[in-house]
């Protein structure tokens, strides 16, 4: 039974998931806030020559820029009769947070609301980056040259990298990843290393 | 643990863009993603021979409902993040290679059962199906990781394993 409490924490994982992600959903913009908060910040100190607003409605983030389209051409806003603005469902991000939640809700570990916090912390921190690689690759394929000329944009392969680690991998990982370095020193965590050390002593 | 962190992210980040390359993809992953779709049509199809298979798309000649099988649903990202953390964990090459296989088909069966599962929820509600297609789905797959992680780790630690397990004082 060397690793029950593990199995229990996978099992209770599951069953926490539909009432964390129906938290979630209830929540819509409220627990996303500071990231899309920061990631509008962070677009418009970064290319600010670029994006003129940055704002949400309900779980959006539209990106409203300085160019407009004439006749299929990307020109400044002021030379067309509007301004390129695309939309971002911040969901897309957002998501690794019921799960971040049921990981660490099914754990023994004491301080939940303190590690919550920390870890929802980090998230928004991954969010706010992740939604600011989504508008990168956006800009990219809608406004291009003008975007990808200024000196502090990346060149489009990193900006490529960057948005599919931002949608594949990081809203599904990040979760585990925060929740393993807040398991340290919890007896899951001590149960797991002997585990380890036994095998390392039984050979 | 420290050091499985690095290996690990260092394997993640390698892995993760060797994979984006365009002739990996042209190569491996696209005809990889084809045959996904090709098995899930086979399997459906004693039940319901209403679904084509055609490239990566699977479609029902019925209601003319179609799902594309793209990259992020191919569980390739998954075998990565399952590999990244094999590879990182001390163990012989024998034990890596046997994780990494039984870990692969572990993961492609619970993601056939996604593809399936998503062109059924496609054509009942398609609401139900972003749902699960977006949010719900990637985090079943990532579970299904940690599980094949776990089972790794026990079954190194197993009494007959001749596992060479060294890890960090804190781990």
């Amino acid at each position: 039974m060397r690793d029950v409490a593990f199995r229990q924490q996978l099992l209770m994982t599951v069953v926490l998931l539909p009432l964390t992600f129906l938290l979630w959903y209830a929540s819509g913009p409220a627990l996303t806030y500071p990231a899309t908060l920061a990631a509008g910040l962070l677009l418009e100190f970064w290319v600010p020559s670029v994006v003129a607003e940055v704002f949400t409605e309900g779980v959006e983030l539209y990106v409203v820029t300085h160019f407009g389209d004439a006749n299929g051409t990307v020109v400044p806003a002021t030379q067309a009769d509007h301004e390129i603005a695309f939309k971002i469902n911040t969901r897309l991000v957002s998501y690794g947070v019921p799960f971040y939640a049921a990981l660490l809700w099914s754990s023994r570990v004491d301080s939940l609301i303190g590690r919550f916090s920390v870890g929802l912390f980090g998230l928004w921190t991954m969010m706010a980056l992740g939604l600011v690689a989504i508008a990168a690759k956006d800009l990219m394929l809608v406004v291009g040259a003008p975007f990808l000329s200024l000196g502090s944009v990346p060149p489009m392969p990193i900006i490529g990298l960057a948005y599919q680690t931002s949608v594949l991998l990081i809203p599904s990982l990040a979760p585990v990843m925060i929740w393993l370095f807040q398991l340290r020193d919890t007896p899951l965590w001590r149960q797991l290393a002997d585990q380890l050390e036994s095998s390392r002593s039984s050979e | 643990m420290s050091k499985f962190l690095i290996i690990f992210l260092v394997a993640l980040s390698v892995l993760f863009t060797v994979e984006l390359l365009i002739p990996v993809q042209h190569h491996v992953i696209q005809p990889f993603t084809t045959s996904l779709a090709t098995v899930s049509a086979a399997i459906i199809t004693p039940f319901d021979d209403n679904v084509i298979s055609s490239g990566r798309v699977l479609r029902d000649a019925l209601s003319g409902f179609a799902v594309s099988i793209e990259s992020g649903c191919n569980g390739v990202e998954a075998t990565i993040v399952l590999i990244a953390g094999v590879l990182a964990f001390p163990a012989s090459l024998r034990q890596k290679l046997t994780a990494t296989l039984l870990g692969f088909v572990a993961i492609q069966a619970l993601n056939i059962v996604r593809i399936i599962s998503l062109f059924y929820l496609g054509q009942w509600n398609y609401t139900i199906f972003e749902w699960f297609h977006l949010y719900l789905w990637p985090i079943l797959i990532m579970v299904d990781v940690l599980i094949v992680f776990a089972l790794y780790l026990r079954w190194l630690s197993g009494p007959n394993n001749d596992s060479q397990l060294t890890v960090d004082s804190h781990a």
